[in-house]
């Protein structure tokens, strides 16, 4: 655990359950396991304000507990995942993601499971029913029905998972072996993916306005009271690790269809789905695919005849970022994507990315010729990317002042003598993208600050807005005279509106900018993890 | 770890043997160099298209969402002055319907609130556990009758209560193992307010409108 | 020896070779070896002496006509070397002269009465009459030192003369036209020299990118950006033609050749390119990764085929987009290591941030 990724965790924390939670959690994160007393002692915080802190941390999945760790019945220990509480920066990709392929609802389902922890079924399809019958047209409302069966389809392809059991709570410690097919813990138990059988039948409420506040309230009540629906204590999370092979795939997909054409992107991704169910998610490639299945598997809508498909499958084996593999001649020739070797070509060409747009295409070139030719010595750089000497050279100290390339020592002699030792340019890719992958936390937390310092300079005027909108509001719903209206409006100057509106623009573009680094934050974590695995 | 090679006493051998000389180091070509030297290059321009602005909408709801949630714990001191205006007005926009009741199957049972009893040390608590499996339904039958009653005056409770007594049974059932002695009505109360971030302890209640004290 | 292996073979019943016959073989290849190798090093006196066994194994032509052309310096006919050496064959006799002239050992002459064959040092060793020993050891070096010259330090290091010496000479030699002075790409200030006729080494000059040392870069940035122009011009009329993908993607190709000869015909360099210099600079486009080489083989004599292989050359589209990170100021500051909320430099008080936001 870096710095860098407890300062980032630290943030995420703060803003999404408040410096409490945040200091309880970077304070697991430093220090390791550690039980609720030693938790109160070293942070200094009530033990109430812990106890909340933990439930919080627990309740989004981002901690986890185990007792009699060290003896039996020994005190209960907490500790804190840095990758569980850096997820929350990918929120808003995963519920676009369900956007996207679940409409929606599906979107809302994940928004809510996200906002929550954990939910039961029957609670996440009441909430979100609820939620699109606000949306829609007076006198519409959405069948809890309909809600259910997009929730069973998440779980269906993954994408939702139930908590595991508390029984499983206190071994699920890292130290568990996993088997290479469920190498996350909650697929270790066998009803993981089992939707249970749920009664609920209804349509979502609309929530109705203030004057209605009480009777709406009654309602729920009792319906909160009364209804039980079969799938009390089956808790439901959101499945990281199934949204990251879907990204996985999506980015192989682009670059695809970057690199070659829209049609080769549709061959692998067709390839890609159809290897959905039989490769694990930690295959360095899917399982081999024959010509002939991928022929009946395209949809006709690409209209692609047999041949032309053997055409293309060549040319993408044929490529040098090496997507698609051969992996035999039975069945017209079998077909593999390469999932590592892609993840590993994608993280070069995101280094490659950044020395070009911070140092120039010229420094770029002699980090994508260290990267073929491996050990260069200076001359042969220089001679290699045709860069005159002196430029060369200052753009190899710069590079290497910047970690980017690395210096290795050959010597002729024992003595190490300067006049008698080569120096071999290098570039390492795998520490190289670690390195990267650090900065890339250091930017997002530094986007943090930003946004905070952007808000706390102006929040004043942030105040006096929301003060207005709120009068506004009421007036509105009171019926006020429309002169009345403008009167208020008036109270925030015009100089002060061009301030407000410079903030938005800021804001959008610091939280902007934060979602576009976690893509690339995705790509080398994806990268780095699949080292470990291959 | 990386990109700590700045400077040449960075590398462990004699740097000039590259033809890296003094002269020739970009640190070394002019005086003191400025807070904030000039770059070369500007970033490129953020992605912009519906997939990234609906991404930002996300985020910026997400958070706002968060920031409202009982999961959002905010410290126990008194609120200052300066923040009523906002505290009063953001409240308007809150969840009314926000409690969050854990369910403590999933939670270790230490981290249950209590009020009175100090944190019982290890080796009490596995005693006291052991006790309880005797009593337990000694304890499940008084639970009962006070669930009961509870439900038969409804309108003496204020609605958060209301709202809970479905998950109260467990509840009071699990702290019951371990707290056997303690007062459980207290203990409700406790609850109700565990989690509602000390907003009804909010400083001018004349101002608080809509009488709304909860999350 | 010999006669184990055809024992050996009589003995596995396989064809067999009379003895004498398979020794003649047998010291056939090791005298070629032998000779191959005295000639690389330069030594075919060496080889006779060891070898030769007064003419009885074998003879070194080369030698003989060597001889005789030092006994006629103003140069022999094929006549001549005919008449004095009546036992080698015609064929024989053209290929040692061949070798020599290749070698450059002999020089090719026409006057009234043919061809004339000429030993090539006669001249210098005429204009060193007269010179003294030290001189002529100076000359040896920096002969020995081939087109791609000799620094003066070294020549002292194996003369073994005083720098003051040596320069004296150095300066006489260049006097006479024997040797010259050239600077060399390498290291700007020293100088390197050679025999005067030679013609200097690219290492030396450093070929079409220098001129008078200076290495060309906007040269070599123009080149680069011409050769993917017309790479990616090809590229997208492959894309455009709509054909099958495998048409598409192999009319996307061009040899080295005809980009060399793209670049001839726009007569943007002074100086005559060669497919070598095109490839240089077709190599520096794929580590910018614009574009990637296939190797393949060709047909022998196909236009741009060196050795039974052509490269070919595409245009390339890069597989992402710029990556997040570099969306960011944090992505290319400068000062990124020193950057820490609350010090100096921090995310409230970047300028690159303030720039960047208000941008």
């Amino acid at each position: 655990m870096t710095a860098q990724e407890v300062r980032l965790c630290g943030l995420l924390l703060q803003e999404h359950f408040g410096e409490v939670v945040a200091k309880v959690g970077t304070h697991l994160l430093k220090s390791g396991a550690q039980n609720l007393r030693t938790i109160i002692h070293e942070t200094g915080i009530s033990l109430d304000l812990v106890k909340k802190s933990l439930c919080v941390l627990v309740q989004h999945g981002t901690c986890v507990f185990s007792s009699g760790r060290k003896a039996p019945g020994s005190p209960t220990e907490y500790r804190t995942s840095c990758d569980r509480i850096l997820r929350i920066l990918r929120y808003p990709r995963y519920i676009y993601t369900a956007k996207t392929l679940y409409g929606d609802t599906g979107e809302l389902i994940i928004e809510e499971l996200l906002q929550r922890g954990d939910m039961t079924m029957s609670s996440t399809v009441k909430t979100v029913a609820d939620r699109l019958t606000q949306n829609m047209e007076e006198g519409r409302s959405m069948d809890y029905s309909e809600v259910s069966s997009a929730f069973s389809k998440l779980v269906e392809t993954h994408f939702l998972q139930r908590c595991p059991p508390m029984a499983g709570a206190g071994t699920k410690d890292s130290g568990t072996p996993a088997t290479p097919a469920t190498p996350a813990i909650p697929e270790s138990f066998p009803d993981c993916y089992r939707v249970p059988h749920v009664t609920l039948i209804g349509r979502g409420k609309r929530r109705l306005s203030n004057e209605d506040g009480e009777d709406q309230r009654n309602a729920k009540k009792t319906k909160m009271d009364s209804e039980t629906h079969g799938d009390e204590g089956i808790y439901w999370q959101v499945n990281f690790e199934r949204f990251h092979l879907h990204f996985r795939d999506q980015a192989i997909i682009s670059a695809v269809a970057n690199k070659l054409d829209q049609t080769s992107s549709e061959i692998v991704r067709t390839m890609l789905r159809m290897s959905e169910v039989t490769t694990s998610p930690t295959a360095t490639c899917t399982k081999p695919l024959s010509a002939n299945e991928i022929f009946r598997s395209l949809p006709s809508s690409y209209n692609i005849p047999r041949p032309i498909l053997d055409q293309y499958l060549t040319l993408l084996v044929d490529d040098p970022m090496e997507f698609v593999g051969k992996a035999g001649e039975s069945g017209g020739g079998m077909y593999v994507v390469n999932l590592h070797k892609a993840l590993a070509n994608l993280a070069r060409a995101t280094l490659e990315s950044v020395v070009q747009e911070r140092f120039g295409s010229r420094s770029a070139r002699i980090f994508r010729l260290l990267l073929r030719k491996r050990h260069l010595e200076q001359k042969q750089v220089e001679d290699f990317a045709m860069i005159p000497a002196k430029e060369a050279k200052d753009m190899l100290y710069t590079l290497l002042s910047q970690n980017l390339v690395q210096l290795q020592e050959i010597p002729k002699t024992p003595d190490y003598a300067p006049s008698r030792t080569f120096y071999l340019y290098t570039v390492n890719q795998l520490p190289t993208a670690r390195m990267l992958l650090q900065n890339c936390y250091k930017t997002v937390a530094n986007l943090i600050e930003r946004r905070l310092f952007e808000s706390k300079e102006s929040k004043r005027l942030l105040e006096k807005s929301q003060r207005i909108e709120a009068i506004l509001a009421s007036l509105q719903a009171s019926g006020a005279e429309p002169e009345q209206l403008t009167e208020v409006e008036e109270m925030i100057t015009a100089p002060e509106k061009q301030q407000l509106e410079a903030l938005r623009l800021h804001i959008n573009k610091l939280d902007s900018a934060e979602n576009q680094v976690d893509e690339t934050i995705f790509l080398l974590e994806s990268y780095v993890n699949s080292t470990a695995t291959s | 770890m990386a990109g700590k090679g700045r400077g040449v006493a960075a590398f462990t051998f004699n740097i000039e043997a590259l033809g890296i000389g003094r002269g020739s180091m970009p640190e070394a070509r002019v005086g003191p160099t400025p807070l904030f030297p000039n770059t070369d290059f500007k970033p490129v321009p953020l992605k912009a298209g519906e997939d990234e602005d609906y991404m930002l909408a996300l985020k910026q709801e997400m958070r706002g969402t968060m920031q409202r949630l009982p999961h959002n714990i905010k410290p126990q001191t008194n609120k200052a002055e300066v923040e009523k205006y906002t505290e009063r007005y953001l409240k308007q926009t809150q969840m009314d319907d926000e409690e969050w009741a854990p369910d403590w199957n999933l939670f270790p049972k230490e981290l249950m609130p209590q009020k009175k009893k100090p944190r019982a040390k290890p080796g009490i608590k596995k005693k006291t556990v052991k006790i309880s499996r005797k009593d337990t339904e000694n304890i499940l039958s008084k639970l009962e009758e006070l669930a009961k009653k509870d439900e038969g005056n409804p309108e003496k409770s204020d609605d958060e209560t209301e709202k809970k007594t479905g998950n109260k049974d467990e509840e009071e059932e699990i702290e019951a193992e371990e707290y056997e002695e303690e007062d459980i009505e207290e203990d409700n109360d406790y609850i109700e307010s565990y989690f509602d971030n000390g907003e009804d302890f909010a400083p001018d209640s004349d101002e608080n409108m809509d009488g709304e004290a909860t999350y | 020896m010999s006669i184990y292996l055809t024992r050996r073979d009589r003995l596995q019943g396989g064809p067999t070779l009379d003895p004498v016959t398979l020794w003649r073989y047998n010291v056939k290849a090791r005298l070629r070896l032998e000779f191959c190798f005295h000639r690389v090093t330069g030594n075919t006196d060496v080889f006779e002496q060891q070898w030769a066994h007064e003419e009885l194994l074998c003879r070194v032509t080369g030698g003989e006509i060597k001889e005789l052309c030092q006994q006629f310096p103003h140069g022999i006919t094929d006549q001549v070397i005919q008449n004095d050496m009546p036992h080698l064959e015609p064929q024989q006799r053209a290929m040692a002269i061949n070798k020599l002239l290749s070698l450059g050992q002999l020089d090719l002459l026409r006057n009234s009465s043919g061809l004339l064959y000429r030993m090539k040092d006669m001249q210098s060793t005429s204009k060193m009459k007269g010179s003294d020993n030290q001189e002529k050891l100076v000359y040896q070096i920096i002969e020995d030192a081939g087109n791609k010259g000799i620094w003066s330090r070294d020549i002292r290091f194996k003369s073994n003369l005083p720098l003051t010496e040596i320069n004296k000479i150095l300066k006489n030699l260049e006097s006479k036209k024997l040797i010259k002075a050239v600077k060399s790409v390498a290291a700007s200030k020293k100088k390197v020299y050679m025999l005067y006729n030679l013609q200097p080494d690219r290492s030396v000059t450093g070929g079409a990118w220098y001129s008078d040392q200076d290495f060309e870069s906007e040269f070599v940035e123009v080149l680069n950006q011409q050769c993917f122009k017309f790479l990616q011009s090809k590229a997208e009329a492959a894309r455009d033609s709509k054909q099958s993908p495998m048409v598409q993607r192999n009319s996307s190709f061009a040899t080295s050749h005809e980009v060399w000869k793209y670049i001839c015909e726009l007569g943007i360099s002074k100086v005559d390119l060669s497919m070598d210099d095109i490839e240089t600079i077709l190599n520096t486009l794929i580590y910018d990764g614009k574009v990637e080489m296939t190797v393949i083989a060709a047909k022998e004599g196909t236009v741009g085929s060196v050795d039974g292989q052509m490269k070919l050359y595409r245009g390339v589209n890069p597989v992402i987009q710029p990556t997040g990170v570099v969306r960011t100021p944090c992505g290319l500051c400068p000062v990124f290591e020193d950057c820490h909320e609350g010090g100096e430099i921090s995310p409230s008080n970047c300028i690159y941030m303030t720039e960047w936001l208000d941008f």
